[in-house]
């Protein structure tokens, strides 16, 4: 079948996944202050 | 097809005068003995199919369902509705109008070479045979996961009973057992099924497309389909347009459960000791635990 | 820290000594005192669910005897698996998981702070197990051979749901182990409680194992539906998403469950305990938090990584965006700013909303996302028989946890002389 064929890229997503694994390292920064900032002290 | 050929390339002749008359020639393909290890199946030709329903009818006699009512008239009105397998319907014809006509396609287990049905089941009521049968037993607790994990919808319930079953074409195991051809197949006029090991149908389906290039489609469905299945399918239209899912791949399905069964070990070796070195770790040397128990007394906790 | 700790010795625990059993009949008359009704029995929560677990129990039998189609569940051969699995199984135990996670916090790491909640905790996780995840007896269709996986007939080991049986078993075992200290406190028993006391870090190093894998397992049963579920849900990690989630989805739980019984318990607990149990709400929310965060980066990964961003503009795309950030996103926030601002009804209304993903998240799975190429019309819905034995579950277990609080030293201080022997 023509199909069996056809070449596709497994790997396509990766690049993508890395833009938001760089995206998710500087908002962690952001929320890790959010998240222990506290008002009282 | 011409028979003659058919018996001179398969030699299925002597098969016949070996096996009886039920073994008539064009119908099947010698059986292998019961110790063999190769898979059974059945060769669909939907090519030739004609709707009569007689596979349907002879599939409850031979398995005690409800008995359908095949009569011309019936079988137009069954027809019009697209249809599908039940607890009391081991296999059906469904009609589809496509480019090149009427076709008429009957629907049954596939009988997958590995199949999920088999995999999920926790008791192994659902069991892939060494001759190829998927078949279910009765130690089943009902847990209906077979249905989940079939790419083809087949395993069904039933939801009415107080000791329900799963109900679903089992290749005719117990007749396969005695020599027989599966009820469907001796019941088909035409041709259209055609019994024999996975070998020879798909060898025999292949033929038939290098004969015939013209007539049918250049794809055996279940050759490769979700790892190979048992049941074979011929065609003459895009198999999308005789209902056949074309997205479910080429992977055998229990293969999507195994990276998480395999990984089950390795987290029953790692977690403890990682808890428990963690866990010493964390413990107060011994001054600090005289202190720690000091503390304790004097102040209770829980 | 260590000085914030419950200062439970000057309450007067009700039975300082416990009972004590010279023979097997005083044993018997003490568990018949016990099992008698205390307090008003004609309250509003009694009046209410009383009538439902009855009319449940009645449609039990009636699922029992004439199996499970019409129009006792709205089951059929499209969708095999409906609310009983989805819901009270597979949620059920996903909010059952705050037991292992707290465990975890506090035997494993040592966090002192969390000590105080822990049994109420395990004691939850484990009737949670016992009723919801029991509830598979009235799911599965020939429930007479629940016991085949277990004796042999036959070994599924090539199936995830077999392993998931197991586990489920044997991690009923290790809670009940957990939390057994309590119930030798209430017996008195002095020298079985010292050796079961012994047994809790066994206990909980076998049961954080067994939780990591049936957590996640209960997400890998749906990974032969490769073909039926959305493919914004499913993807080859869906074990990982499971496990993740169950962090959270346990400890909204204990969050809910703990803010509940601190009100309707609050004589079994002094002063000084309440205002340190506001510092515990606070740290369990920023373990939501967090683990929250990391969640929905997962989510949104895993559809980029399936190459499944396509669907996103589609009817089924908008049902996960409203999952990922009205469920995931959302919470996460509050939970974070509860947290900072030491906001209790902000971190409790949080948990509220992480429970309702929850519960879409895996009905997603067994239901909403699965055959979702059917029209509307032919989905599966609940019937009002299955959400009214579903009901009466959960509220038999709320009976059952009231009893036992009632009785044993859960909130309340365990008596005088266990408590030196604790650790």
């Amino acid at each position: 079948m023509d199909e069996l064929f056809t070449y596709y890229d497994m790997f396509a997503s990766k690049g993508p996944e890395y833009l938001i694994i760089i995206g998710f390292f500087i908002v962690i920064v952001a929320f890790w202050t959010f998240v222990n900032m506290s008002t009282e002290r | 097809m011409d028979r003659r050929t058919f018996l001179k390339i398969f030699g299925s002749g002597v098969a016949g005068a070996t096996t009886g008359n039920l073994l008539s020639p064009g119908r099947s393909f010698a059986k292998g003995d019961l110790s063999g290890q190769e898979f059974n199946g059945i060769l669909v030709d939907t090519t030739r199919c004609i709707g009569c329903r007689r596979c349907e009818k002879a599939c409850a006699e031979v398995n005690g369902l409800p008995i359908p009512d095949i009569s011309e008239s019936k079988n137009e009105d069954v027809l019009k509705e697209p249809r599908n397998t039940s607890d009391t319907q081991y296999t059906v014809i469904t009609k589809y109008e496509t480019e090149k006509g009427t076709i008429f396609v009957p629907k049954r287990c596939m009988h997958c070479n590995q199949p999920g049905c088999a995999a999920a089941c926790l008791v192994k009521a659902m069991k892939k045979r060494p001759t190829g049968h998927v078949t279910w037993d009765s130690n089943c607790i009902g847990c209906r996961l077979c249905m989940i994990s079939c790419p083809f919808d087949i395993p069904k319930f039933e939801y009415n009973k107080a000791m329900p079953r799963i109900q679903k074409c089992n290749l005719c195991y117990e007749r396969f057992k005695k020599g027989e051809l599966p009820g469907c197949v001796e019941a088909c006029p035409t041709g259209a099924l055609m019994s024999g090991s996975r070998r020879q149908i798909l060898e025999e389906g292949k033929r038939r497309i290098s004969d015939n290039p013209d007539k049918y489609v250049d794809h055996i469905y279940g050759e490769y389909e979700v790892g190979g299945t048992s049941h074979l399918y011929l065609s003459a239209v895009p198999f999308e347009q005789i209902g056949f899912r074309k997205d479910l791949g080429t992977v055998a399905y229990p293969e999507y459960s195994t990276g998480f069964l395999f990984a089950v070990p390795f987290i029953f070796v790692l977690w403890p000791l990682a808890m428990l070195g963690i866990n010493r770790a964390t413990k107060k040397s011994k001054e600090d635990e005289g202190h720690h128990e000091e503390h304790h007394n004097e102040k209770g906790k829980h | 820290m260590a000085g914030e700790k419950l200062n439970l010795v000057d309450v007067v625990p009700e039975k300082q000594e416990g009972p004590s059993f010279k023979r097997i009949s005083d044993f018997i008359d003490f568990i018949k005192k016990e099992l008698k009704p205390r307090g008003n029995i004609a309250t509003p929560f009694n009046l209410i669910s009383l009538p439902i677990m009855l009319l449940g129990y009645v449609l039990i039998v009636l699922r029992l005897a004439y199996g499970l189609g019409q129009p006792i569940t709205n089951l059929n051969q499209q969708y095999p698996w409906g609310l009983w699995i989805g819901f009270d199984v597979v949620t059920g135990v996903a909010f059952a998981g705050g037991a292992y996670v707290l465990c975890f916090i506090v035997y494993i790491l040592r966090v002192e702070k969390y000590h105080a909640i822990i049994r109420a905790t395990v004691l939850n996780g484990f009737l949670a197990y016992l009723f919801y995840a029991g509830a598979i007896v009235l799911d599965i269709g020939r429930w007479w051979n629940i016991y085949n996986p277990m004796i042999g007939n036959d070994f599924g080991v090539n199936a995830v749901m077999f392993l998931v049986a197991w586990h489920f078993f044997l991690y009923m075992l290790a809670e009940l182990v957990e939390f057994s200290p309590a119930i030798a406190e209430w017996l008195g028993l002095r020298r079985l409680r010292k050796i079961l006391g012994i047994m809790t870090l066994g206990a909980v190093v076998f049961g954080i194992t067994l939780s990591t894998l049936h957590q996640s397992g209960l997400g890998a049963l749906m990974m032969m539906a490769k073909s039926k579920i959305h493919p914004l849900w499913y993807t080859e990690f869906i074990p990982i998403l499971y496990f993740v989630s169950s962090i959270f989805a346990g400890l909204s739980m204990v969050i809910f469950e703990g803010s509940i019984t601190h009100k309707v318990f609050s004589y079994q607990v002094d002063a000084s305990h309440h205002e340190h149990y506001n510092d515990i709400l606070v740290g369990l929310a920023r373990i939501c938090s967090v683990a929250m965060f990391g969640y929905f980066f997962l989510k949104v990964l895993l559809v980029v990584h399936e190459h499944a961003v396509q669907y996103i503009n589609s009817p089924m795309g908008y049902w996960w965006l409203f999952e990922v950030i009205g469920f995931i996103l959302v919470p996460c926030f509050l939970f974070a700013s509860g947290a900072q601002q030491r906001n209790m009804a902000m971190i409790k209304f949080a948990a509220i909303i992480t429970m309702v993903g929850i519960i879409l998240n895996r009905l997603n799975y067994t239901f909403l996302a699965y055959n979702w190429y059917v029209p509307l019309s032919e989905k599966y819905w609940p019937s009002w028989i299955e959400l009214i034995i579903t009901a009466s579950i959960i509220l038999t277990e709320v009976w059952a946890f009231r009893w036992m609080v009632n009785r044993m030293p859960v909130l309340k201080a365990p008596p005088a002389w266990a408590v030196e022997k604790e650790h």
